[in-house]
């Protein structure tokens, strides 16, 4: 899995300095430094360095050893995370938090049917408030209007 | 105006019933944000500061600046009752604070701690209003090239203090760095790395970035090492002791200890990538190396718990001095703090105290209060904290998700912030994972414009001759300050971890 994710950010790091050689100016019109000179540097330096470390890894490669129970969890929450942003788009703000916290709560905090109830409805309902009435800062508006 | 003259008009800044109402909630909530394992101050700021959108810019910056040295007393209590540290700075805290808690003795233990943050943070703020004044004046003559060597000299400090891991440090920075880069170039107009997408004209806001690293990433690593399932079982119950306040003894032993550490902790703040996990490691190894009882310390010494937690809040105070006289943060909390400031169109550095003397010693006055009111916070509010901590982290995780969220979109109402919040929280969790530094990504994104900005002056005003760099003698300095902490700072980092790995190994 390290290994892999070195190789994705090697692969970005390739094609950010791809970017700045090609498309971006080392030089402006006028003689002075343009807008692709900071970018390869950086992107050159990522380059190298992250050929060092994927080379070292790859030298030294250790099994994944962490339970894959560990894994379940945080790949449970991140699936919950990005079904919660797919929802806010749809559903809006208030609706998407509740649907969300209703389904987190009864996968994390199971067997507690009461309390999750409880929370789900008012956790939204205190973020509401807070951000829609108190701080009248954007909630997320929803893409389907929904009949209540 | 004298430094005495400067502060009053600061304090009258400070003093109105709404500065001190939103000082009073940033000092709660640092504390509860402290209190949460796995979040530290970043993760705080970071989610809280689209909240501060609509507050006046001194209001702002005071709760802010609350938020962020609240959470180092906050960070003990978890480190006292549960032998959990809430942030990394409290780590050295558990040393002496849990034993001391198992031996009955948690209530003092939690008062002293108070008092020692509270001895630590007012020190701290007393240097920063002598010394303040006093660096702003010695950087006052610093030009572009000195900007960019500050800058170049925040991030090695950052990177060298990750030791064994300063390749994934150093490509970190490099990443945040590149982030930085995105958006128009100011000078030519040339798009970079917009793909077309005109939400990326004004380049990757640093806001989605921070609260995703900060704090999704850090809450799927809290997930990861599985802290939903340890609970607060563990938890010492103080209510039925003997006796809650500390003992003459107990102040009279440690009295000294705080003073030494008070000021120990402030010059380690000071130095930009030290920060207050460092001198909270030093200051314990120190008291534990002179003191006469130091084979009580991992026991339940009091010093033991003095000294770190004194430190602490001293280096968090110290942190301040770069931030504000310099405008280059040495740590993540205080380059989202630099972040804030920018947000506001404030810009600090050598000019900062001189052209904004009414937020800059406001803040400074702020700071006073702040750590007035955490006193008493962190003392007669423990009985809520504790209630705090009983709340499982199967339930506070999908909440943190919420405000996260919603705290993204409420800054610029953008799906695509929202979004890249998300991706940078999966990004921010295997950089935790495999050993990258999200700190290290999030000081680039700030500084890497900064120091382009800076490097492109330079080199035009030099026809772009790297010499100006020799040539001119601020700019020696400051490299010759570089090369003397970028040797320095590895073996603080060593003497700091091997005292904090020597007391696990005896404890």
């Amino acid at each position: 899995m390290r290994i892999a994710f070195l190789l994705v950010v090697l692969a970005g790091a390739v094609f950010y300095s791809y970017i700045a050689f090609v498309d971006l100016d080392f030089l402006t019109r006028r003689g002075r430094l343009g807008p692709g000179f900071f970018p390869r540097i950086v992107g050159v330096g990522m380059v190298l360095l992250m050929i060092w470390v994927t080379v070292d890894a790859l030298m030294k490669r250790e099994a994944d050893t962490s339970p894959a129970q560990k894994w379940a969890d945080v790949v449970t929450l991140m699936a919950l995370a990005i079904g919660y942003a797919v929802f806010l788009r749809l559903f809006g703000g208030f609706i998407a938090t509740v649907i969300y916290l209703g389904v987190a709560l009864s996968v994390l905090n199971r067997g507690r049917y009461v309390q999750n109830a409880i929370l789900t409805v008012a956790i939204p309902g205190g973020v509401y408030l807070l951000f829609d009435r108190l701080l009248n800062a954007n909630m997320p508006p929803a893409l389907i209007d929904l009949p209540f | 105006m004298d430094i005495f003259g400067d502060l009053l008009m600061g304090l009258s800044v400070a003093i109105t019933p709404i500065n001190m109402l939103y000082l009073l909630a940033g000092a709660m909530v640092g504390m509860i944000v402290g209190v949460i394992p796995g979040f530290g101050p970043s993760a705080g700021l970071a989610i809280l500061l689209p909240v501060t959108f609509g507050m006046d810019p001194i209001s702002a910056i005071m709760m802010l600046a609350a938020i962020y040295y609240g959470a180092m007393y906050g960070g003990t209590i978890t480190s006292i009752l549960l032998n959990t540290p809430g942030e990394s700075a409290t780590v050295a805290s558990t040393f002496d604070g849990f034993p001391l808690a198992k031996k009955g003795r948690a209530g003092p233990a939690l008062v002293m701690q108070a008092v020692a943050s509270f001895v630590g943070g007012t020190v701290g703020v007393i240097l920063i209003t002598i010394l303040a004044p006093m660096f702003a004046q010695v950087s006052r003559s610093f030009g572009p090239p000195e900007y960019f060597l500050l800058a170049i000299m925040g991030m090695l400090t950052l990177v060298v203090m990750i030791g064994k891991e300063w390749k994934l440090g150093l490509i970190s920075a490099l990443i945040g760095f590149a982030l930085g880069t995105v958006g128009v170039d100011l000078e030519t107009g040339q798009g970079r790395y917009t793909f077309g997408s005109a939400e990326l004209i004004g380049g990757i806001y640093f806001i989605p970035i921070a609260i995703g690293l900060f704090g999704l990433g850090e809450l799927f690593f809290a997930f990861y090492q599985g802290l939903h399932k340890t609970g607060s079982g563990g938890i010492i119950q103080y209510e039925n002791e003997e006796r809650f306040w500390p003992t003459a003894q107990d102040w009279i032993s440690t009295r000294m200890t705080m003073a030494r550490h008070s000021v120990l902790g402030f010059v380690v703040g000071v130095i930009p990538g030290a920060g207050a996990t460092i001198a909270s490691l030093m200051a314990y190894s120190t008291e534990r190396s002179i003191s006469k009882n130091s084979e009580n310390f991992g026991k339940g010494e009091m010093a033991g718990l003095v000294a770190p937690e004194t430190a602490n809040n001293a280096a968090s105070s110290g942190a301040m001095i770069p931030l504000l006289t310099l405008g280059i943060p040495g740590s993540a909390s205080t380059a989202v703090l630099l972040a804030a400031f920018l947000l506001w169109g404030l810009r600090p550095g050598p000019l900062f105290m001189e052209q904004n003397p009414e937020l800059a010693w406001g803040l400074i006055a702020s700071m006073y209060l702040g750590n007035m009111a955490l006193l008493a916070i962190s003392i007669f509010a423990i009985p809520l904290f504790v209630q705090l901590i009983k709340v499982p982290y199967r339930v506070l995780g999908p909440t943190v998700v919420v405000i996260c969220t919603l705290g993204t979109f409420s800054v610029h109402a953008s799906f695509v912030e929202t979004y890249l919040m998300f991706a940078a929280g999966i990004i921010g969790f295997f950089m935790r994972l495999y050993g990258f530094s999200p700190a290290a990504l999030v000081l680039a994104l700030v500084l890497g414009p900064l120091a382009e900005e800076a490097l492109r002056q330079t080199l035009t005003i030099s026809r772009g001759s790297f010499m100006i760099f020799v040539e001119r003698s601020a700019s020696l300095w400051i490299i010759a300050i570089t090369i003397a902490l970028v040797v320095f700072l590895p073996l603080l980092n060593r003497f700091g971890k091997s005292a904090g790995q020597a007391e696990k190994a005896g404890g």
